[in-house]
């Protein structure tokens, strides 16, 4: 296996992954689920900039996507109730 | 083989096992489930992160992988604490619930 094969392979398993965790982000009815798929959105987004070789804005979307937004959404989702309201 | 071939499949074995995590995400039933396979996906990333910063010889790649892990770590600790004042998945005390 040469380099070229392996970047091809990430590139395929890291947009197949966007792809399923960015719909399940939104389908999820249960809103700390949907946070936690957000969570792992983000984190295979920050792979995807880190193979692309800009690891300052990977680590950038590490502290934002894992740090910031998950601790914020479940500190806002504490004060309301945590399934999704269907009107 | 060289070296470097085996780097790369045990990064594209890793990667593979991280999918596997994210089926149980998908699929798991309660929110612990989900919580565990966010924890074991973001390990397995950094591990992978770390052979990727190998196999391109840039030391660099390494402090991406040491800053993911240490931020995975708080999102857990956070989801954590959510389930323990929700009380999500304790066994009750006593008699009646």
């Amino acid at each position: 296996m040469n380099f070229e094969e392996l970047f091809w392979a990430i590139q395929v398993l890291v947009g197949l992954g966007l792809l399923v965790t960015a719909v399940a982000a939104i389908r999820l009815k249960n809103l700390v689920s949907a946070v936690i798929a957000m969570a792992v959105f983000s984190l295979i987004l920050s792979l995807e900039f880190y193979v692309l070789q800009a690891p300052d804005v990977a680590i950038a979307e590490a502290g934002v996507g894992a740090g910031l937004t998950t601790a914020m959404y479940l500190l806002a989702i504490k004060n309301t109730t945590d399934e999704e309201v269907v009107e | 083989m060289t070296v470097d071939g085996m780097f790369m499949w045990a990064m594209i074995l890793l990667l593979f096992s991280a999918m596997l995590t994210l089926i149980r995400l998908l699929a798991g039933p309660t929110i612990p489930d989900r919580a565990v396979a966010l924890d074991s996906m973001t390990t397995t990333t950094a591990g992978a992160m770390v052979l990727y910063g190998v196999i391109t010889r840039q030391a660099v790649f390494i402090d991406v992988a040491l800053v993911y892990a240490v931020l995975s770590y708080i999102a857990t600790l956070y989801i954590a604490r959510y389930l323990v004042k929700k009380r999500v998945g304790i066994a009750y005390e006593g008699d009646a619930p």
